[in-house]
């Protein structure tokens, strides 16, 4: 990465579109995905199309504000992610993913990290009866893949971009480290960076501390009160999260987040309520939880972000063919 | 014309009308009259205590020795930081929430006027769902949008700040994530003017959600967010429309306040709490989860509509509040039927860090939509400096409760005796 986190906002359509560096990105892109797909199939994953709209959607994204639909009078959601329809979708069978759209209203503040787009998609992947470190396992296994695939097939257009792809060679080489939110939080403050203990990594910390390292890494054990409610409660150490992030390395920051999930019913409407959410809303899904959800975990990756990291672009909206980025009207 | 029967409704008018002349008696009779308290000043407990200035000052001569002069009322700083907030006097604007009233122009009227007094203002929770936020072709006017505009276009440079509440179902609407990604909201969060409001409860009907009664034809619009209720028979035009209160433990409440503090950490984080037994603890609560500050509505506060056994029989009065509360260094922010300087001086005294108008200030923009807060804040500013200076205090934070004495309280000759 090259350039600075404010990197310059995209030029016009066409320029954007007709730029090499677009093309060779989109290209790098659909590596990612075509990796993605094998990994998955390979190890028994079905994938489902994602549902684009509902009566509600993800709560947990910090500050971004949803989009609104009329949909026939009911108001309706534009998915913020699928994380809802993943859990349902895991009564039909036990290994599932997406590659989905998403749309996040996000704080203009986001506009300049260079790694926020109003509309992005995830890889969104659900297993039943998994624990959080078997998703771990399965994340960094992912990864792993689809820089081996992209490195072998996209090799011209990571050349054009100039990526080097001595970038990766520990990335395939060791284990990614998973330190808890408690040593992320102490490391940052080490680094003189004001982090809170209970709040989420703040995106400077995250890009701080993606620096320090030559692979991704994974954070684990997010403390209560920083995640949505479907992010399941340790039973044994009240207050944290059975949660995770994995964070690239050379301050590119967050590339996916995910962990166990709240799916009891009653624990379900606690941490909605401990969120601020009225369960009245989730109708749908807690008539389904209250019949019985297959405990699970999972995660969502970025799909953009990820082609930022392995095409070494400075800013994200050049892994987007139609990038909008907060509170810029663009089409 | 709007009304509120249970304050001094023309008192209030008179001071929006006159400004401080209208806090002596008629200046017209001066030399001439003799003056003297009304024998029943009537009101509540708080109403009732007195403000008792001693007769030997340590503090006044403290102050002497700063000025090098005699102090005057004059000398009296009413600065106050709450909330997060620098304000010019311990006072704030509380928040109408979708009454009728609270419409029809008044709510950016009197934005605009707590604005140019840099006085922060809470915004209700209701005004986005009731009125609209004010974009996409919805009229700005009364809508949330034109309310922190009037607000913003006005406000001094370094005072104020405008507080946003949102409640269980108003949480639908999601205001907060639409106040926090508006450009018209940039330039307050900026310069840390910019709180949130989680409302837990509100003093007319402690226990229960907001009602507001409502056409037939409106209520069929937020039919799928809200309890209708057919409470005034099938053959009125007009229905009921409740809120849920919103389910709440410690873990609860603790967890909501983190949640905010991680979603919005450029914005403040306050608490409205009703005026419950356990306030006490439900305040500590808030404080621990890191709230800027805590709101308490006395069970005489609001300008809510509330069933008539709520709103005489339901809740603790604003005093016993505050003495469940008790002493503590976190921003208290009280309401409760405030309009001039000596309940304010009382809720001060017993450990508030400022107080709201809620119904006062409505009387005072109906009365005078360009100048009647002003004139009414003025009012309340000057009998501040008047009580305080009395009590041979300058700053606000020397005032204890040995200010006031409560009718019936023991006497002080055993302690001092």
């Amino acid at each position: 990465m090259t350039g600075t986190p404010e990197a310059a906002l995209p030029p016009g359509t066409r320029e954007h579109l007709t730029s090499p560096v677009t093309q060779a990105a989109l290209r790098i892109q659909n590596s990612i995905t075509a990796g993605t797909r094998e990994y998955l199939g390979m190890n028994g994953f079905v994938e489902l199309q994602p549902p684009l709209i509902g009566p509600v959607t993800d709560p947990g994204c910090r500050g971004a504000k949803q989009v609104d639909v009329d949909y026939y009078g009911h108001k309706y959601k534009m998915m913020t992610s699928v994380i809802l329809y993943k859990q349902a979708s895991l009564l039909a069978f036990d290994k599932i993913f997406y590659v989905a759209p998403n749309v996040r209203l996000e704080p203009l503040e986001t506009s300049t990290t260079g790694r926020h787009l109003v509309e992005f998609t995830q890889i969104d992947v659900e297993v039943a009866r998994a624990s959080r470190e078997d998703v771990l396992d399965l994340a960094q296994g992912l990864l792993r893949h689809v820089v081996t695939y992209t490195l072998r097939e996209s090799k011209v257009d990571l050349a054009t971009l100039g990526r080097d792809p001595e970038a990766f060679t520990a990335l395939l080489d060791e284990d990614f480290e998973r330190m808890t939110h408690r040593e992320a939080v102490s490391r940052l403050q080490g680094l003189l960076h004001g982090q809170s203990a209970d709040a989420e990594i703040d995106w400077q910390g995250e890009r701080l501390i993606s620096e320090q390292t030559n692979r991704p890494f994974f954070i684990v054990d997010y403390p209560k009160g920083s995640r949505g409610f479907t992010d399941g409660e340790s039973s044994t150490e009240p207050g944290v999260l059975r949660n995770f992030d994995l964070i690239a390395a050379e301050g590119f920051g967050e590339l996916c987040s995910g962990g166990e999930r709240t799916h009891e019913y009653r624990r379900l409407i606690e941490r909605m309520r401990e969120t601020g959410e009225n369960p009245a809303k989730y109708a749908w899904y807690l008539d389904l939880a209250r019949e019985g959800l297959p405990p699970s975990a999972g995660f969502g990756m970025g799909l953009e972000r990820v082609t930022r990291y392995i095409a070494g672009l400075d800013a994200i909206w050049q892994a987007n063919a139609y990038p909008k980025l907060p509170g810029i009207a663009a089409p | 014309m709007i009304t509120a029967r249970q304050l001094p409704e023309d008192a209030i008018r008179a001071r929006a009308r006159e400004g401080s002349a209208a806090i002596f008696p008629d200046v017209g009779g001066y030399g001439r009259s003799l003056f003297g308290a009304d024998v029943d000043s009537g009101g509540d407990e708080l109403d009732r205590a007195r403000i008792v200035p001693p007769v030997f000052v340590p503090r006044r001569l403290e102050k002497m020795f700063d000025l090098a002069r005699e102090p005057v009322y004059g000398d009296v700083g009413l600065s106050t930081v709450l909330g997060g907030f620098t304000a010019p006097s311990p006072v704030f604007l509380c928040a109408f929430g979708s009454t009728q009233v609270a419409g029809s122009g008044l709510g950016i009227a009197a934005s605009e006027q707590a604005g140019r007094l840099g006085m922060p203002m809470v915004i209700g929770e209701n005004v986005v769902p009731m009125h609209g936020y004010g974009r996409m072709g919805e009229s700005a006017e009364d809508g949330l949008l034109g309310r922190i505009r009037a607000y913003a276009g006005a406000v001094p440079d370094g005072l104020g700040g405008v507080v946003v509440q949102q409640s269980t179902e108003d949480a639908d609407a999601e205001v907060w994530n639409l106040v926090y990604s508006d450009p018209s909201a940039t330039k307050l969060l900026e310069t840390g003017r910019l709180a949130f409001e989680l409302k837990v409860g509100q003093g007319a009907k402690p226990g229960l959600g907001g009602m507001t009664v409502l056409s037939r034809t409106a209520a069929g619009e937020i039919a799928e967010q809200y309890t209708v209720d057919e409470a005034f028979g099938t053959d009125t035009a007009m229905v009921l429309r409740s809120s849920s209160p919103g389910t709440f433990t410690g873990e609860i409440l603790r967890q909501q306040i983190h949640l905010m503090r991680n979603n919005y950490p450029r914005a403040r984080a306050w608490v409205k709490l009703h005026p419950g037994r356990d306030v006490g603890e439900a305040a500590r609560v808030a404080w621990a989860a890191g709230a800027d500050a805590v709101t308490v509505d006395g069970a005489e506060g609001g300008t809510g509509w509330a069933p008539s056994v709520f709103l005489d029989q339901v809740g603790l009065p604003l005093v016993e509040c505050l003495r469940r509360v008790g002493k503590h260094d976190a921003s208290l922010l009280v309401s409760g039927r405030i309009w001039e300087g000596a309940r304010a001086l009382k809720c001060l005294a017993m450990g508030a860090s400022a107080v709201g108008l809620g119904r006062a200030a409505l009387l005072a923009v109906d009365e005078d939509a360009t100048e009647g807060l002003v004139r009414l804040v003025r009012c309340l500013e000057l009998e501040l400096r008047l009580l305080t200076s009395a009590l041979g205090k300058y700053d606000l934070a020397e005032l204890t409760s040995d200010d006031l004495w409560f009718p019936g309280s023991p006497g002080r000759m055993e302690q001092d005796g």
